[in-house]
């Protein structure tokens, strides 16, 4: 590859990892695998630089192929899932508004328990409509699908949610907006 | 739920997202190395896929049995083996033929030879393709000659066999037997055929192992049978000389 379009790549990877690794940790809910699926599809945007380096729009690509690599790596049967059996406790942070406290922890514990229960592609039309505040007819070509498709499973995805999240609220005791 | 509370759960659920490590450098270097990995197989595979074709195609392209081909070329050897020398040898006899007539005879110009193994057909330089009976003589040819009348040439023959001097010399005017030193018999004979002159003059040279060269010189050229002339160009006693030659091996 030539040195200008490197160069090319190391500023579009330097502008959209942390963004790339926040959408693929509302796909897969966990950091760590959140940062590799991000590095590999950063890894095979690189390789296809020189064919792509010219589109419009390289972080709805980007999206695109970050979609696909986390669909591809649920759908191995050989995926190595980590087993998890417990998370550790957070340090006390003395700084931390107690009043926003609750609220990001009941957004934690939306992505941890809630929006990991919905299915994977409902999820991810969720997460593409609702996070990265794409239009429907955008979210369709991430997904590759017909816009219609994106409406029943944005609705879809929607109803399942609300039903996990009264779930919760009912067990934890905070009432359901 | 309204959709916007998601919106705003979405973005504190990544509120405290952990620092980012990333530098563009290691994973295009890891990229790099994925490549040359990958390349490294594809050559591999080349390899080991050119190798099995090889494996497969050589042995059609080189030569399927090197022993059978050796039994062949052993073969054609031993075949053509008894050939060659026969061959040689008539051509060596020929050559000293001609060689002791033109010292013998000094008047006679182009002198030369074609003597070959078994029957010689006519025209000389035929050749014969008709099987060999056990008649037909081992070696035949002729000598060519030119003397001062034209060309013609003498009959030369060697065969194995009975030979009965009494029927050589039934019709001859002159016949005698001279006993060689080597074992070896010259029966000398002239022929007049029923004219004044001496129509063919014959020399035998018999072997003890019953093979027996004939010379014969005669007043035409035998070996177109034309060119009659009064009598022979050669007599007795230089065929003879041809015959006894010591420097030409017969058997």
């Amino acid at each position: 590859m030539r040195k200008a379009d490197e160069q090319g790549f190391r500023e579009f990877a330097a502008a959209n990892a942390a963004s790339l690794r926040r959408t693929a940790y509302l796909f897969c809910g966990d950091w760590h695998t959140a940062e590799d699926l991000m590095q590999s599809s950063l890894m095979k945007m690189y390789m296809a630089w020189k064919r792509i380096k010219d589109l419009d729009n390289l972080i709805a690509y980007a999206r695109k192929v970050l979609l696909r690599t986390w669909l591809d790596e649920k759908r191995r049967p050989w995926r190595r899932a980590e087993q998890r059996d417990g998370e550790l406790p957070d340090a006390a942070d003395a700084t931390v508004d107690p009043d926003t406290t609750s609220a990001k922890l009941w957004a934690r514990e939306l992505v941890h328990t809630a929006l990991l229960q919905v299915p994977p592609r409902q999820r991810a039309v969720l997460v593409l409509r609702y996070f990265e505040d794409l239009s429907v007819a955008e979210v369709a070509v991430a997904m590759g699908c017909t816009e219609g498709t994106v409406k029943s499973q944005t609705a879809r995805g929607l109803a399942t949610l609300r039903t996990i999240v009264e779930k919760l609220d009912s067990s934890s005791g905070r009432v359901a907006s | 739920m309204s959709e916007q509370e998601i919106r705003e759960g979405m973005l504190l659920a990544v509120w405290d997202e952990p620092p980012l490590d990333f530098d563009p450098d290691t994973l295009i270097k890891r990229v790099e190395q994925k490549k040359s990995r990958r390349r490294a197989l594809v050559g591999v595979g080349v390899a080991t896929a050119v190798i099995a074709v090889a494996s497969f195609a050589l042995p059609g392209l080189l030569p399927r049995d090197r022993g059978g081909q050796l039994a062949s070329e052993g073969q054609t050897t031993s075949s053509t083996a008894p050939s060659e020398p026969a061959e040689k040898k008539a051509q060596r006899i020929g050559d000293k033929l001609a060689e002791k007539l033109a010292l013998t005879m000094t008047n006679f110009k182009e002198v030369y030879a074609a003597l070959r193994p078994n029957g010689f057909s006519y025209p000389p330089n035929l050749t014969s393709t008709a099987p060999r009976k056990p008649s037909d003589p081992e070696l035949s040819g002729y000598v060519f000659l030119t003397d001062h009348i034209g060309p013609t040439s003498l009959r030369v023959q060697g065969m194995k066999g009975q030979f009965s001097t009494k029927d050589f010399c039934s019709s001859a005017v002159v016949c005698r037997n001279v006993q060689q030193n080597d074992g070896t018999t010259v029966i000398e004979a002239e022929f007049n055929e029923g004219g004044t002159e001496i129509a063919r003059s014959e020399v035998v040279r018999q072997f003890p192992s019953g093979y027996y060269v004939t010379i014969s010189s005669h007043n035409y050229n035998p070996a177109s049978s034309s060119g009659l002339r009064q009598t022979v160009p050669v007599r007795v006693e230089v065929l003879t000389t041809l015959v006894t030659d010591p420097s030409i091996d017969w058997e």
